[in-house]
């Protein structure tokens, strides 16, 4: 047993030194705290504002604070629900299929309640007078734009054709990235799926779907 | 002594004008092949293998050795210029590289992978030919215990490119491991995880995982930080050679590298990815601790040449490695291996331990080949670096489309299904919301490609001894690796500590008087 959870190994003896450690400085990055333009314990402090924000270390705060804790413990409960409901073939010899799962669950799970842990923390010292940093936002539109663009690519790519709906995704894109040259942007777009049309059935004999062209032709 | 001059042989049947061009068409096809996301050198040559059935045998290896080669320097360009690792083993390129060429040295950091991979390969090649039945011999020491001992050293790794916090760093390789778990279990055969699609039965292609979590992941990202983002264009392309001081800073680095992938690359089942994170892992820590002693800043984090250097070296060494099983034991430890057995079939070679004797010629006339497929490829990109860094000179909006475009392509190629095409969405919204939280996406890469691989060989040895767990730890190679786990996750911890408790001292006696 021991052996097994060896790959976890680090991460235990982490957090009990962690935890060992006295409160006001705590040992983990996600707890630094927030007031010091808290540099990583090994990134280099420098005065530069726009390096001082590295959201690698920066904790996090309000109420998207859980968001990430949530999707994680949401991995950790699929995985222990798989492990507890895979059915091992008979004959299957000794650590059966649902083991692993069981292991990776089991410690996402943990990883979940120590994210929940961090975050009461930050919000207990920000309620006590600390400053919160400040987050960068997220220009939502052309994640928007992207994604459904994404999202009609897939859905007509096989009734459409490559030609086409390729086109139709690099142009989607690139406008999210503000391409408003109308007529540029549609001659690059259909020559870039077609170039990739072409070059894949012709040099490669990759099949990408004709779709409505291939019945007009 | 015999092995020289038989290299010697093999190198002049290899050298004809007729077979230097196929090398060269070999090199530029390859690297063309390699650029593009999500299609490695396997690929490639998969590709060509139909076309070389009406050449003869020494073109076919010349041309392969090219398309090889070329195809693991493409993977290295997108790797370092867009931050689009083109197969698994180049993602450990992407840390470093990317950040030199967000730093204006591009042309630096590609030249520094080739000449890398230039140096290891020769290195390589020639450690093949001169020692393949030692290593042979220690490659048949590794078992299943001895390979999970392995894959939880490459685990450990992780802290590697974790460059902030410890937690956020495991939650990440734990969530590659469970998307890992998906799909029909190899031991048992039990389906899991599937949610009954018969798509998912077949797992998650770790080319839905490396295109979706690095290059849509960061065209989400880029596109969600607006203004803020970093402007690729406005890199500028600088001197296109490697100053003294990038050469003095990358030696040590090449030939640790190579050390490491010629070491690794016999192990049954290790492929090119263990040694390029072993070695990024490695340069990481002597970088600091270098720093430490006062003997210059480390860069890792902010483009550190030795971090492109090093992983590179390690990728082609084991890429050499990887010919000493192929050729000694018949056993194709890679995917490019596994085509390059198809290939000597094809010509009526049977690979094995006597291969060396009774087409002793075909051998060294291929080891010959790889040497020159390494030289073109040197002679080929390195002045081509500063051109392949102008891509990034495209308008923004083109490029990202561009990117996009061909990510869904690699994808929609793998299959044809576009079932794959919206896990490709998915995981690239995982991958955006990992990236805005701040959450490293590396470990989770690691996780989906480590994982089945440590987890089928841990119930492989425990069904080999009954369940019995002390298999795991009774041969020297898996305690000395054991060993290792635990002085790396020991070491950190102890300077960390220390660190913290200094960072305290000086906050009670300089805090006291600004607050």
């Amino acid at each position: 047993m021991t052996n097994r959870q060896n790959p976890a190994q680090p991460d235990d003896s982490a957090e009990t030194a962690e935890t060992a450690e006295p409160p006001p400085t705590a040992g983990d990055a996600d707890a630094t705290e927030p007031p010091a333009a808290a540099p990583a314990p090994d990134a280099d402090p420098t005065p530069d504002a726009e390096a001082a924000h590295d959201p690698e270390t920066a904790p996090w705060t309000g109420r998207t604070a859980w968001v990430f804790p949530g999707l994680v413990a949401l991995f950790g409960a699929v995985a222990v629900w798989g492990a507890l409901t895979i059915e091992a073939p008979p004959h299957s010899p000794p650590p059966g299929p649902g083991v692993v799962p069981g292991i990776v669950g089991a410690l996402l799970l943990l990883v979940a309640a120590r994210m929940v842990f961090v975050n009461l923390r930050v919000a207990r010292r920000i309620r006590e007078g600390a400053q919160a940093p400040g987050a960068p936002g997220v220009d939502w539109p052309p994640v928007g734009i992207i994604v459904l663009t994404l999202a009609v690519h897939v859905a007509l790519l096989e009734p459409l054709g490559w030609l086409l709906s390729g086109a139709l995704l690099f142009w989607g894109v690139a406008y999210a990235f503000g391409a408003r040259t109308w007529v540029r942007d549609a001659v690059v777009s259909l020559s870039m799926s077609a170039a990739v049309q072409v070059g894949f059935s012709l040099g490669l004999g990759l099949n990408l779907p004709g779709g409505v062209l291939e019945l007009v032709l | 002594m015999d092995a020289i001059v038989l290299l010697r042989d093999g190198l002049a049947a290899a050298l004809t004008p007729g077979n230097l061009l196929w090398a060269f068409c070999g090199v530029l096809l390859g690297t063309a092949v390699g650029v593009l996301p999500g299609m490695g050198s396997a690929m490639a040559v998969a590709l060509l293998l139909p076309v070389t059935f009406q050449m003869d045998p020494t073109s076919a290896f010349i041309l392969f050795a090219g398309v090889y080669y070329g195809g693991m320097f493409g993977g290295a360009t997108t790797s370092i210029l867009l931050n689009t690792p083109g197969q698994a083993s180049s993602i450990a390129t992407t840390y470093e590289g990317h950040r030199m060429a967000l730093g204006g040295r591009a042309p630096q950091a590609l030249g520094t992978a080739v000449i890398g991979s230039f140096v290891a390969s020769i290195i390589g090649t020639l450690v093949v030919a001169l020692f393949a039945p030692t290593m042979v011999d220690f490659a048949l020491k590794f078992g299943p215990g001895e390979y999970f001992a392995l894959t939880v050293f490459s685990f450990v790794a992780v802290a590697a490119v974790v460059s902030g916090s410890v937690l956020r760093g495991v939650a990440s390789l734990l969530i590659g491991l469970a998307i890992g778990l998906v799909g029909i279990d190899g031991q048992s055969g039990a389906p899991r995880f599937d949610f009954g699609s018969p798509v998912l039965l077949d797992g998650i292609d770790i080319v839905i995982v490396t295109v979706g979590l690095l290059a849509l992941g960061e065209v989400l990202h880029v596109a969600a930080r607006g203004r803020n983002a970093p402007d690729l264009a406005s890199i500028r392309a600088g001197k296109p050679w490697l100053k003294r001081r990038d050469v003095r800073r990358s030696l040590p680095a090449w030939l640790r590298g190579t050390a490491l992938g010629t070491a690794f690359g016999p192990i049954p089942g290790s492929g090119a990815e263990i040694p390029t994170f072993l070695s990024l892992g490695a340069e990481r820590r002597l970088a600091k601790r270098r720093e430490q002693r006062g003997g210059g800043e480390s860069e890792f984090g902010k483009g550190a040449i030795e971090g492109v250097a090093g992983p590179e070296a390690a990728n082609n060494g084991s890429a050499a490695g990887s010919l000493v099983p192929l050729l000694g034991l018949g056993l194709p430890t890679s995917a490019t291996a596994a085509i390059m057995l198809a290939a000597f079939q094809q010509y009526g070679l049977q690979p094995g331990p006597v291969l060396f004797e009774r087409n002793g010629d075909l051998v060294w006339t291929l080891l010959a080949s790889l040497l020159i497929g390494s030289v073109l490829l040197l002679v080929i990109n390195l002045p081509f670096a500063p051109l392949w860094a102008r891509l990034l000179k495209l308008p923004k909006p083109y490029l990202y489309a561009g990117i996009t475009l061909f990510s869904v392509l690699a994808v929609y190629a793998i299959n044809a299904s576009v079932v794959h095409l919206v896990m490709l969405i998915g995981v690239a919204l995982l991958a955006f919301v990992m990236r805005h939280f701040g959450v490293p996406v590396a470990p989770a890469l690691i996780g989906v490609v480590l994982g089945p691989i440590a987890e089928s060989e841990l119930r492989r040895a425990l069904a080999a001894s009954a369940g019995d767990l002390s298999i795991l730890v009774d041969s020297g190679i898996s305690l000395t690796l054991y060993a290792l786990v635990l002085i790396a996750a020991f070491i950190p911890l102890v300077s960390r500590v220390r660190r913290l408790r200094a960072e305290r001292r000086e906050r009670e006696t300089t805090g006291a008087g600004t607050s």
